[in-house]
């Protein structure tokens, strides 16, 4: 068969690949759209806080683009000249990572445990639990509020110690619901661990904990990271159970921080937004340097 | 006029230097049903892919019928796909996923349904059209797919590795299905599988792919009596050819082909031997299929080995034989009843037809 | 799970077996203890306190029924709530499922989606109290601050450019009342002198209530006599107020100021304009090589053209009608400006969510079977919703269901996002639980009732996903 005339022609006015060719360009270009929208806030943010107080409210940020002689690191010098001073931005960066770290650790220790024992261990009603727990992922912290307060009253009546307004009183809260989605998703990756293994560790002589500790946890990590990350996160940016049960205390975590300072957005707006950029400073480091276990901990979370 | 041509049909995927199809040829007639068979990732399933519309062309041609539909979409090929994985819609049932196409070509309800009916029966799905593919056995989505391409009534049925996932009894017994509905359907074929079994069992004619390349194309008998070269050789017939590396001796009137140990010679005649001398080469590998192999010594010309017993294979009606000659295995298929035990030193021979030849560089069949 | 046989085995077990079990099981439990423990105290038996307190008055010491229930039905600010929630629930996981699908099924496309997807997932990391800050100046009224109001004024700037002396509409202001001496009002709202004048004159109008503010930014100087300019016609236009003499209104005082940049034109007796200028600093003006006539000056009406007024995004005017309603059917039916602004900015931190997960959704598919609707003749519109959009269902049910729990719950964003005026028409049902409960001291009555509520919306969810779990592999 030779290539006639017709055959040409729709070669010429065909174009499956010019089609998509073209909307292929369409869809870069409405996702670009899309990604400078998405950029603007951050960018904002960052901008303003880089720019002299004084400009604030007298030309609009984007101005600095035009003129970057705008930019200076004066509010941070400003913020950071106070040192740790109580109140201070600083203050509350330590503030924050005393109660993130802890609960941190605490939910992801406790779920490995709890989880190992969910999944290897024998005895009876280990299901009738997980299913309870599965069940209490989606209870609102809001329900527990005001009883846990009254509960940490009480401690404090019986043993001396009330836990409310303290850092150990919010890491308490953090922790309970923290557990039911950690050990959710640990035991789910646990399942995933061949029981051989364990029975060969106990062949050889190992313990529970050892089995535990040296076999089971390095495989876990991934899991363990995914969780440590979603847990670190959420409880940095966590704002109602620090403003409850923080109540009154001179140190306040970064979320509470700026919620005070907004109170009078116009006058401290320089702290404000330079605040919330030391604010998300932390949790983007973790974001970027585990990107991929953040996305599986989201995937992972998806039932809750 | 649904014929299939391929002209210089290339492949390049972007950020790979290898070319994933290279030049290809070949020209699929009116109602011939077409095996492309090869390794895995020797650019068959690309070339399906491409005559379907699901990858771009990099150069050359693909025509159906009269038309050169390089730059056609899919849905204006006029062509139907039955996938590996059957592709079957999960949230449709049968009826849906057999009328989804026709549907979408605004094709009246009632011819719709005379089509859908007509191919359930064919195809013994009469009771299953209310079922989503999840209820049904693999057998029966299998049938689904085909039954989906079926309705459609296209000028060309693409088909790729449709019985992978079946296992080998379904396989044996739809490979006989599938045969049957082509006799009825009469319609053009094209069909991927790596299994040269399936190829020879269907195909009218079987197209072999390697490395992109299409090495040969012919009739399942021509292929199995008349390889091309080495790789199409050693992929039809099981188990595969055995090949041996020869030295060519120059002798008294005439010349000698003999292995490296002298454990295998062949003595040829005047025809071989003048096409062996043209070929201009002093070595030879020579290719014998297991099935060829008596277990007797060389009365005339021919080949004549000696060769020690290592592992028999018992199949029922005869036994795989892996044979030590020199230092070079080989397999030959010998009858069932032939008293051998391992260890045991035979001397074997095979008649001068069944012998083929091959340049020892580039692997091409002497002529 | 021991079959029945085993726990009736168990049961009637000896002693020295159930010694066994112990010795057999303490580790593992050990292990779980603490788990249950803190969930049983922190979690369980506060969700049963909170149901108790939630029928006791606000002390806790009485018991009164369903009084509590029954004030958060008959109480305005916490129907807004209700409403409020409903609206968010109404809006949001129907949004961001709908941009996370679309955003997912592009980014297929594209070589840079890796930095793409980071973008969009980057605000998850964000607390919501910083978020809500950085879209709070986003929709600020100020155009100086807000780049919304910016765009906006950008926008209605090119359709009608501010003049210098822009009018404030908002109290009613017109042209002519600006007029103090040898100026009226004419048709189109602009002003023109009393007095013809020949060309060798000279003319000066004057104005008043020009807000000292303007003149300094213009930087007005001190008016000055116009020259006489042969052939031509000078003149002034001033600012005819003076703090000193506020009773003058005829002539230049020192303490007054000229009125820089204004648009005047030269109309001859027919009406029409044959020369256009602009004062300077100090209000003078001057047309050179007038034709000899009678001439009057205008001051174009383009110099009172109103200034922009931004949107107040972040006020709590209702987008819906409800004027003339009580306050209970107001609490109900308004639907606050602000309550949109937040619903963007929540969907800009939530949609890298849906995303993520409808993009794994998509990657989980059966390509071929995409393929096959190719083949069969679908456009990838058809495609899309004929065969993705369905095949995708189970995980955009999952992103919208767990879209609507958040949104249930959702509390930062407006105690940080609103400002003081808009908190009450913008609260929601945690944000009154917090309100009720903790500011002012601790009252357990009502806010433990809304608390009820807002767990007993999330039970189905509970049940929902246990049988997905129980009927999923693990």
């Amino acid at each position: 068969m030779t290539i006639d005339a017709p055959v040409k022609e729709s070669r010429v006015g065909g174009g499956l690949a010019k089609r998509l060719h073209l909307s292929k360009a369409v869809v870069n270009v409405i996702l670009a759209l899309v990604a400078i929208f998405w950029l603007v806030p951050t960018i904002s943010l960052l901008v303003i806080s880089l720019r002299p107080e004084s400009l604030f409210g007298v030309s609009g940020w984007w101005k600095v683009f035009t003129d970057p002689s705008q930019l200076t690191f004066g509010n941070y010098s400003t913020i950071f000249s106070q040192g740790f001073a109580t109140g201070g931005v600083l203050d509350s960066l330590v503030t924050s990572l005393e109660i993130t770290i802890p609960a941190t650790l605490l939910v992801t220790g406790i779920s490995s445990l709890a989880a190992y024992s969910l999944v290897f261990g024998s005895w009876r009603g280990r299901d009738m639990i997980f299913f309870g727990i599965v069940g209490l992922m989606v209870v609102p912290l809001q329900v527990a509020l005001i009883p846990v307060v009254q509960l940490y009253r009480e401690m404090g009546n019986l043993f001396g110690l009330n836990p409310y307004g303290t850092i150990p009183g919010v890491i308490i809260f953090h922790v309970a619901f923290g557990l039911p989605f950690g050990i959710f998703l640990m035991r789910n990756f646990l399942t995933g661990i061949p029981k051989d293994l364990l029975e060969a560790g106990r062949i050889e002589g190992a313990g529970e904990w050892k089995i535990f500790y040296r076999i089971v946890l390095p495989l876990a990590l991934p899991a363990i990271a995914s969780l440590a990350i979603f847990q670190f996160i959420w409880v940095w940016n966590d704002l109602l159970v620090a403003l409850v049960f923080l109540g009154g205390n001179v140190h306040s975590p970064l979320t509470i921080f700026l919620y005070d300072q907004t109170r009078s957005l116009a006058a401290n707006y320089w702290i404000v937004s330079t605040g919330a950029v030391v604010s998300i400073f932390v949790p983007l480091i973790v974001f970027f340097s585990f990107q991929r276990y953040f996305v599986r901990g989201v995937l992972a979370g998806a039932v809750k | 006029m649904s014929s299939v041509a391929l002209r210089e049909l290339t492949k390049q995927y972007a950020g790979n230097a290898a070319l994933s199809l290279d030049s290809v040829n070949l020209e699929v007639a009116h109602g011939e049903f077409v095996c492309l068979v090869g390794p895995s990732g020797c650019g068959k399933t690309t070339a399906l892919r491409m005559i379907a519309g699901l990858e771009s062309v990099t150069s050359g041609d693909i025509e159906i019928g009269d038309r050169v539909v390089n730059d056609l979409s899919p849905r204006d090929r006029d062509i139907a796909l039955v996938f590996q994985s059957y592709a079957l819609y999960p949230h449709m049932t049968v009826f849906d996923n057999m009328s989804f196409g026709l549907k979408l070509r605004k094709v009246p309800k009632d011819e719709i349904k005379a089509a859908v009916t007509d191919a359930a029966r064919i195809l013994d799905l009469e009771l299953y059209l209310d079922r989503k593919p999840a209820q049904l056995s693999g057998g029966q989505r299998q049938r689904v797919a085909l039954g989906r391409a079926i309705v459609r009534n296209p000028a060309a049925f693409l088909m790729d590795e449709p019985l992978s996932n079946l296992d080998a009894k379904l396989r044996v017994q739809t490979r006989a299905e599938i045969a049957r509905l082509h006799h009825r359907l009469g319609a053009t074929m094209i069909y991927v599988t790596h299994d040269q079994v399936e190829a020879m069992t269907m195909a009218d004619r079987i197209a072999v792919i390697n490395l992109g390349k299409l090495e040969q194309v012919g009739s399942p008998r021509e292929l199995y009596d008349r390889p091309a070269n080495q790789f199409v050789a050693g992929f039809i017939g099981s188990p595969s050819m055995n090949f041996v590396p020869m030295h060519v001796e120059s002798i008294e009137g005439g010349i000698r082909v003999v292995s490296a140990g002298g454990d295998m010679d062949v003595i040829l005649d005047d025809v071989e031997s003048a096409m062996i001398r043209s070929a201009g080469v002093s070595d030879v590998v020579l290719g014998i299929r297991p099935e060829h192999i008596d277990n007797q010594p060389r009365s005339g010309r021919g080949l004549q080995l000696r060769a020690s017993v290592e592992v028999i294979e018992f199949l029922g009606n005869d036994e795989h034989v892996h044979l030590s000659s020199g230092s070079h295995e080989l397999v030959a298929i010998v009858d069932a009843r032939t008293p051998l035990t391992i260890g045991d030193t035979l001397t074997l021979s095979a008649s001068i037809e069944a012998i083929h030849f091959f340049h020892p560089e580039t692997g091409v069949a002497l002529k | 799970m021991t079959s029945l046989t085993a726990e009736g085995l168990k049961v009637t077990a000896p002693r020295a077996r159930q010694h066994g079990w112990w010795r057999r099981n303490w580790v593992s439990l050990a292990f779980i203890a603490p788990g249950i423990i803190w969930l049983l105290a922190i979690v369980v038996y506060p969700t049963i306190a909170t149901i108790r307190f939630s029928l006791y008055n606000e002390s806790a010491t009485k018991f009164v029924g369903l009084h509590n229930f029954a004030s958060v039905f008959s109480t305005d600010t916490i129907l807004t709530a209700f409403k409020n929630n409903v609206v968010w629930v109404l809006i949001f996981p129907f949004f961001v499922t709908f941009i996370g699908l679309m955003v997912a099924v592009l980014t297929e496309r594209i070589r840079w989606a890796t930095a793409f997807k980071a973008v969009i997932v980057m605000p998850i990391v964000f607390s919501t109290t910083a978020s809500a800050l950085v879209w709070r100046t986003i929709f600020d009224l100020d155009p100086h601050v807000g780049v919304v109001n910016a765009i906006e004024q950008t926008v209605s700037d090119w359709f009608s450019t501010p003049g210098a002396y822009p009018l404030n509409s908002a109290i009613g202001q017109t042209a002519v009342s600006l007029a103090s001496f040898n100026a009226t009002g004419a048709p189109g709202g602009l002003l023109v002198s009393k007095s013809a004048v020949q060309p060798g004159g000279t003319v000066m109008m004057g104005l008043t209530r020009i807000s000292s503010a303007t003149l300094q930014t213009l930087g007005a100087k001190t008016p000055v006599a116009p020259q006489t300019i042969a052939g031509g016609i000078a003149g002034l236009v001033w600012n005819d107020f003076s703090p000193s003499q506020t009773s003058n209104t005829t002539t230049i005082v020192s303490d007054e100021h000229g009125l820089p940049n204004l648009r005047l034109s030269l109309v001859n007796s027919t009406g029409s304009s044959v020369a256009s200028t602009v004062t300077n600093s100090s209000g003078d003006f001057s047309f050179s090589h007038v034709a000899p006539g009678s001439y009057h000056v205008e001051v174009l009406a383009s110099n009172f053209q109103t200034s922009f007024v931004g949107t107040f995004w972040l006020g709590s005017q209702s987008i819906t009608p409800t004027s003339g309603l009580n306050q209970t059917a107001q609490s109900l039916l308004s639907v606050p400006l602000i309550d949109l602004a937040m619903i963007i900015s929540y969907i800009w931190i939530w949609a890298g969510f849906a995303m993520v997960l409808i993009g794994a959704g998509l990657a989980a598919l059966n390509r071929e079977v995409l393929e096959a609707a190719e083949i069969d003749g679908a456009t990838e519109w058809q495609t899309l919703r004929r065969v993705t959009i369905p095949m995708l269902a189970p995980v955009l049910t999952v992103v919208f269901v767990t879209m609507v729990i958040n949104v249930l719950k959702v509390f930062d964003i407006i105690l940080n996002m609103a400002p003081g005026s808009s908190q009450g028409p913008a609260t929601t049902l945690a944000l009154s639980i917090y309100n009720d409960g903790f500011t002012g001291g601790i009252h357990s009555g009502v806010a433990s009732a809304i608390a009820v509520i807002l767990f007993l919306l999330v039970v189905p969810v509970m049940f929902w996903n246990l049988r997905k779990i129980k009927g999923g592999s693990p």
